[in-house]
């Protein structure tokens, strides 16, 4: 059977083995899958898939297994996050942060150049919104991939700022590169969207609205990614109009962030009994100074300003790039997809409660 | 009369009574009608028009001259063909074939239909349906088309429906959302299409409308659905349903059911689905209004959209429906009717206040919750993506945008320079212009050293501290009376 390799890096990671599971889905696709990671138990692995195991931040390593795949096409989704309210920390780079920019940063410099080497025809990175949104203070409504990006306030939207424009810069001619950039991702085994949402309800979060909640907010349900990854792949192989561009991918269906939330505990028949609001300003005020404290006393908090602006602030784009020039189409919509996801989070809990 | 209860009204909600004050005072129509030159028959039809349509009369009567009598005369012969569908006491066999050949019954001069039932409100106009014909063949060929050709397949439409509902086919009224959808594609879907067909025939709309089907099958759906939604209690009282058994099913078994208080979680629910229904459309309407090229034709659209998207947020979570007839107040409709005539982002304005209204009281109880948020952010997406509110940055990394910045910034140098010039030549012009009559007082006279000694002493005098203030005076004094030849200099 004819078929094209395909290398997906992170491949056993949430979005990566969605990618994989799409790619054998189409049936037209020869997959090696590379991660830190073996496949973990609960997600599907495939006898045709090859797994093979490596860091990105070993070029060495990286360019001879990338020898030995000669992939046509490489799925660069590896990356890594900080979650919490270290998400937000500019001011003191620590370990982990240093670790965000290597992996994200240098592991696509090595990614990129192993693929120009072993002659690949391309690459479809995984960018993200936060290289535009993660201006953390500014309202992004309806925003395209016109607006310039560089403002980034977190170091996951800096490093992943910076490997775009590696990636972007790399596409001439023969190989062909393109980014996309998605929303926040869930779905079942998502690590963070629905977990962070659910932990507010044993927190006895749930009554508090930050700011109006009238802001809107873009989600992208996982599948939806992985198919765009799949009509990237099938463009750079077959027009290349997405050569060198950016995409936005999101479910197309902006809501306000507290919609999601009540939406996302409705699942877990989870309904706030009573509502208060908080406006920005005030919610801003208490941040700066949980902030302040915090860095008197040395102990890490779980709320600051940057929490603030995540739940207050306009957040959406608009994804008619990538209807136009990909044909993207969010498949799954969000009500569905917040029902698949949730369910499957709620057989984790009740397995977890019986352990 | 204004009741008590009116003005104790008005005195809580002052704003509502300034919106009718200012409506009252401040609209003028775009353009007015001139009695003195029309018929008999057309000053008849005008008066039927007020008598059938208590919405749609104002915004018919302040259209454009080219086409207002096109849609007031397309508005009754549609009125006579619904009042005819709507008397139940009109055989099925008599019925049927009057609706379906109604597009040439309103060619045949001097027609008129006697047979309603006394207590239909419309019957008048079909016993003077006459009046309506004379005027339908004095209208411009191509407009006789468009209304001939949509009165026939409104008619053939209504008279499915009638035959279904007559034979027991479909005795819950209506099945499937599909029958709704379709049900309110003959009634409204089509005027759409009429009206827009008339209003790009007169180059009053952006031709590129009568390709986007989609757009004027929305205007029409989205105010039926309204009125349906709206009329839920009213429509039960006269035997008629219109709520389709596949939105209401889900939650009662017997469409009574909705009206009893025990299950009023259940009828709310099922009315949020009517009016997820019918939201899905407004995007549309919007997008439908910025193809319209003239001011009456817009405020024609305009007002009944607004006018939905209002009753709409009234009708959601609102019990009243089902108990009563649940309207707008008249302030809140004077206040629409302003903000609709005057352009496409007052109106987008007023659908996103509306929205947000309606995504206010959305309730996560609700089994439709996350639908109509959604479809509340796919409004206000709609509406930033034609009227943007925010600039985007500019993107420094980008060669593009640095040309772009080097660009601005020599913009910037050139007038920054412009400005020094324009600076230059005022301060020249001043100077050259008073040393020329420094010149000329010279020249006849004039004696500066005096002058300056003077000015010299007064300034002196105005700071004047005690002590060497006095011989200067006095010295001043002296010279004033020494000179006084040149004093009038």
């Amino acid at each position: 059977m004819p078929s094209t390799r395909i290398l997906v890096t992170g491949g056993t990671g949430f979005l990566g083995s969605e990618i994989v599971s799409a790619l054998v889905t189409a049936k037209v696709f020869s997959i090696t899958a590379l991660d830190l990671n073996p496949p973990s138990l609960n997600t599907p692995s495939y006898p045709s898939v090859s797994y093979v195991r490596c860091d990105i931040l070993n070029p060495s390593a990286l360019s001879s297994l990338f020898k030995a795949a000669r992939p046509e096409i490489i799925v660069h989704t590896a990356a890594v996050n900080l979650l919490g309210a270290k998400r937000y920390g500019t001011e003191k780079r620590g370990k982990e942060e240093g670790a965000v920019m290597r992996v994200n940063v240098d592991g696509t410099r090595n990614v990129l150049e192993a693929a120009r080497a072993c002659g690949a025809k391309g690459v479809v990175y995984t960018s993200s919104v936060t290289v535009l949104v993660d201006e953390l203070e500014g309202d992004f409504r309806n925003a395209d991939e016109g607006w310039g990006i560089g403002r980034a306030g977190t170091v996951y939207g800096e490093s992943k700022t910076i490997a775009e424009q590696l990636v972007l810069a790399s596409n001439e001619g023969g190989y062909k590169t393109c980014a996309l950039r998605a929303a926040p991702i869930f779905g079942p085994r998502d690590p963070i969207t629905i977990p962070t949402i659910h932990s507010c309800i044993a927190h006895g979060e749930t009554p508090f609205i930050l700011g109006t909640g009238t802001n809107l907010q873009d989600y992208v349900y996982v599948a939806n990614v992985a198919d765009a990854h799949v009509l990237a792949i099938h463009n750079l192989l077959g027009p290349g109009t997405a050569a060198g561009e950016a995409f936005f991918i999101t479910n197309g269906e902006p809501v306000t962030v507290r919609d999601l939330c009540l939406a996302v505990w409705k699942e877990f028949d989870h309904f706030p009994r009573f509502e208060l609001r908080i406006p920005e300003r005030m919610a801003w005020w208490v941040g700066w100074g949980v902030e302040w404290v915090s860095w008197a006393t040395g102990r890490k908090a779980t709320f600051c300003r940057g929490i603030v602006w995540d739940a207050t602030k306009a957040r959406y784009v608009s994804i008619e790039k990538a209807r136009r020039v990909l044909g993207y189409e969010p498949r799954v919509r969000l009500p569905e997809a917040l029902a698949i996801s949730c369910q499957y989070f709620k057989r984790q809990f009740s397995e977890q409660a019986k352990r | 009369m204004v009741g008590v209860k009116d003005l104790a009204y008005y005195a809580v909600h002052p704003t509502q009574l300034r919106s009718i004050v200012q409506w009252k005072v401040w609209h003028n129509p775009v353009h007015e009608r001139d009695e003195s030159k029309e018929s008999a028959s057309l000053k008849r039809c005008f008066e039927f028009l007020a008598l059938t349509s208590r919405s749609f009369v104002a915004v018919i009567l302040e259209l454009h001259p080219d086409i207002l009598v096109s849609v007031a005369v397309f508005y009754l012969v549609l009125r006579g063909l619904d009042t005819i569908e709507d008397d139940m006491t009109i055989p099925i066999v008599k019925k049927e074939p009057i609706l379906r050949d109604f597009h040439n019954i309103i060619e045949q001069d001097g027609w008129t239909f006697t047979e309603n039932g006394p207590d239909e409100k419309d019957r008048q106009l079909c016993v003077e349906f006459n009046v309506v014909i004379e005027e339908y063949k004095k209208l411009k060929p191509a407009h006789q088309a468009i209304i001939k050709d949509i009165t026939k397949r409104m008619g053939n439409g209504m008279a499915d429906y009638v035959k279904n509902a007559e034979f027991g086919i479909n005795n819950n009224g209506v099945n499937t959302v599909q029958d709704y959808e379709k049900y309110c594609h003959y009634v409204a879907g089509l005027v759409g299409e009429g009206c827009t067909r008339l209003f790009v025939e007169e180059g009053k709309a952006n031709p590129a409308l009568l390709k986007r089907t989609d757009l004027y099958e929305s205007m029409g759906q989205f105010l039926q659905q309204v009125n349906i939604i709206r009329d839920i209690k009213e429509d039960l009282d006269d035997k008629r349903r219109f709520w389709p058994k596949e939105i209401w099913s889900k939650h009662v078994d017997n469409f009574e059911d909705l009206f009893k208080p025990e299950n009023k979680e259940k009828a709310l629910a099922a009315s949020s689905e009517m009016i997820l229904t019918a939201l899905k459309r407004a995007d549309d309407c919007l997008f439908y209004l910025a193809g319209l090229k003239e001011q009456s034709v817009f405020n024609f659209c305009a007002i009944p959209q607004s006018m939905a998207i209002a009753t709409l947020e009234v009708c959601f979570m609102n019990y009243d429906i089902f108990t009563r007839n649940v309207k707008i107040t008249k302030g809140d409709a004077c206040q629409l009717m302003l903000e609709s005539t005057q352009n496409l982002q007052l109106v987008c304005e007023v659908f996103k206040r509306y929205t947000r209204k309606i995504h206010k009281k959305n309730n996560p109880h609700d089994p439709n919750f996350l639908q109509i948020s959604i479809a509340c952010g796919k409004i206000e997406q709609f509406i930033e993506s034609i009227f943007p509110s925010q600039k985007p940055p500019v993107n420094e990394k980008n060669p593009v945008s640095a040309e772009e910045a080097a660009r601005l910034k020599q913009e910037a140098d050139e007038s920054k320079w412009e400005t020094i010039y324009m600076i230059a030549a005022v301060v020249g012009t001043v100077f050259f212009v008073s040393s020329l009559m420094l010149l000329c007082a010279w020249l006849a006279g004039a004696r500066f050293d005096i002058a300056f000694v003077q000015v010299k002493q007064q300034f002196a005098q105005l700071l004047g501290t005690s002590g060497s203030s006095n011989t200067s005076n006095s010295s001043a004094a002296l010279d004033t009376k020494s000179s006084p030849d040149h004093g009038e200099l």
